[in-house]
């Protein structure tokens, strides 16, 4: 499901607006954290008040689980994170700098937004100084390129630094916040002289929240490494009996008739056999995909985009059922198979005795059918029909019908 | 009518509420939150505005206006940044904080707070340049990614901070 705009699940002309709606929450709470006050901020340096450290690392606990549990439920791809690059000299001496910054200033730059648009006029001030720091950053970038630019080491994550399982990393992450919760009230209340009201590590109201960050890290941390199935795709049980059913084949009928009817030609032919098969003969309009690329981007665009019935073949139909599994698995819907494949598809335009029972009327009209589609096919009216869809098409009229007949694969 | 301001947040709860909108934007957008992008934008633009011919001689800007209709100023970490100016605005309103004032401790002057602020400024600005991000994009969404990056530059920030703040009492307390 997400991430969605790295996906192109949101038009990206609306990712502007999404941006702005963070952007309301991101400064909404920040305010009512208190962090539009500098010498609350600052509080944490001098045991006063540490709101800071509780709001930072609550919300960083938060997301942190949030995003695994996420990902566990299959519900965003982590792999299409950003992860911020770790160079290893540059982010030691920008934190350097940006606490030496902090101390002075008071804020950090997203504080000092919440700060300065309520009037504070020491946030408008450091505002200035952002951006005049950016300014010195950016006159004498080639001075500081050497280090800005030096021991690259790429999208690490926290714990393959620690050489450490990433679920207990987490586990441990929490517990770490946790006690920086419990310790730092203690620190503040002596700090401030107060007396707490209540016996024990912490007030009892913290008991739920935090016997339940307990309890989701404990959680992350006992879940079976693998996965649940992703939230799109299709559960084995469905599958089977879809498959059972055998209702997603479509038969010669249908095909030959819509290829022979463009206007009513709601059907993409996929041609799932080699592209070395695909260039020697091939259904006319129809797309080459070998089952071996079947899961593919290409492969992925061209179904996503297509509003038509996917109706897959190969020869016989063994590779286009496998094919069909693989995209209904990966959550694609209207995908069907030429039943018999190839084989049975001429097999039933060449081979069809003509039924001579004149009473069943329908079974005439078919047959007439069949001999008027084998007509076409051969004179390659069906190529000419479909060719104007502007897919690369190998005519028809090319085509050796397979020597053996069935079950040439 | 003077109303007397709201008490801020339970620190837990806007802590959660910070955490659900990060990974609402991890989720959405694939990256988290960032404030000092936006500078960067603004200085970027600036620049680029003023003197076109430095913007292009210089690496550092040059790079942001190589493309041609994607400029620095319509990207995503500018929207973000005028939600959040609208959004601590609201909060501020509805619970009557808005007004101008400063904030400083109770042994330093007006125009002492300011030129520390500025100074304060400058260095984190610069100091983002170097981590890539400040505490919000850097070290909040970083360590939310459980990125390398992330904690160093956290550990960087508020590891320095504890180890100078005794120098710098005065600023803030008796």
């Amino acid at each position: 499901m997400g991430p969605f705009i790295p996906q192109g699940l949101i038009n990206p002309e609306l990712s502007l607006f999404f941006a702005f709606v963070i952007g309301l929450g991101f400064g909404y709470v920040l305010e009512q954290a208190g962090f539009s006050n500098s010498t609350k901020l600052a509080g944490v340096f001098y045991g006063y008040d540490f709101v800071v450290l509780r709001v930072f690392f609550t919300a960083a606990v938060t997301a942190a689980v949030g995003l695994l549990l996420f990902d566990y439920m299959g519900w965003v791809e982590y792999d299409l994170m950003y992860i911020n690059p770790t160079f290893l000299k540059s982010a030691i001496v920008g934190g350097v700098i940006m606490g030496f910054g902090f101390i002075l200033g008071g804020y950090c730059p997203g504080t000092s937004v919440a700060g300065a648009v309520i009037g504070k006029i020491d946030a408008m001030f450091y505002l200035v100084g952002i951006l005049a720091g950016i300014f010195f950053f950016g006159t004498f970038y080639e001075t500081f390129k050497p280090l800005y630019t030096a021991d690259d080491l790429g999208d690490i994550v926290v714990y393959d630094s620690l050489g450490m399982n990433r679920d207990l990393f987490m586990f441990i992450f929490g517990l770490i916040a946790l006690t920086s919760f419990v310790v730092t009230k203690k620190i503040e209340d002596k700090v401030n002289g107060i007396t707490p009201p209540y016996k024990g590590l912490f007030h009892p109201s913290y008991n739920l929240p935090f016997f339940l960050l307990i309890a989701l890290i404990t959680l992350n941390l006992v879940l079976p490494g693998q996965p649940r199935s992703k939230w799109y795709e299709t559960p084995a049980t469905t599958l089977l009996d879809e498959a059972a059913s055998g209702k997603y084949y479509v038969g010669f009928d249908e095909v030959a008739y819509k290829m022979l009817h463009e206007g009513e030609n709601d059907l993409l032919l996929v041609d799932v056999r080699g592209a070395d098969d695909f260039s020697r003969f091939s259904l006319p309009g129809a797309v080459n995909v070998p089952l071996k690329e079947i899961l593919g981007t290409r492969a992925e665009r061209l179904i996503q985009k297509s509003d038509k019935k996917v109706v897959l073949y190969s020869y016989s139909s063994s590779d286009a059922d496998q094919a069909w599994m693989l995209l209904r698995r990966a959550g694609f819907r209207n995908i069907h198979v030429l039943k018999d494949g190839l084989n049975g598809f001429y097999g039933q335009l060449f081979d069809e005795k003509p039924v001579t029972d004149n009473e069943m009327a329908s079974v005439a009209f078919e047959t007439r059918f069949r001999e008027r589609a084998a007509k076409a096919f051969k004179t390659g009216e069906a190529a000419e029909k479909t060719v104007s869809k502007g897919i690369p098409v190998t005519t028809i009229v090319d085509i050796i019908p397979p020597k053996a007949g069935k079950g040439g694969c | 009518m003077e109303q007397k301001p709201k008490a801020y947040m339970n620190p837990y709860l806007a802590g959660f509420l910070l955490g659900l909108v990060l990974l609402a934007s991890f989720v959405i957008t694939g990256r988290g939150l960032g404030a000092s992008g936006a500078a960067k934008s603004v200085v970027i633009e600036t620049v680029g505005s003023i003197s076109p011919e430095y913007a292009k001689n210089n690496h550092f800007y040059a790079s942001y206006f190589e493309t041609g209709d994607d400029r620095p100023m319509r990207n995503w970490l500018v929207y973000l940044t005028l939600g959040a100016i609208a959004g601590a605005f609201f909060s501020g309103f509805m619970s009557g904080r808005v007004g101008f004032k400063i904030d400083k401790g109770p042994r330093i002057s007006n125009a002492a707070r300011l030129a520390f602020a500025v100074a304060g400024g400058f260095l984190f600005g610069l100091g983002s340049q170097f981590g890539r991000g400040c505490t919000s994009g850097a070290a909040l969404s970083g360590m939310a990614m459980l990125s390398s990056a992330g904690f160093i530059t956290t550990m960087a920030i508020f590891g320095t901070g504890y180890a100078i703040a005794y120098f710098f009492r005065k600023l803030w307390i008796n």
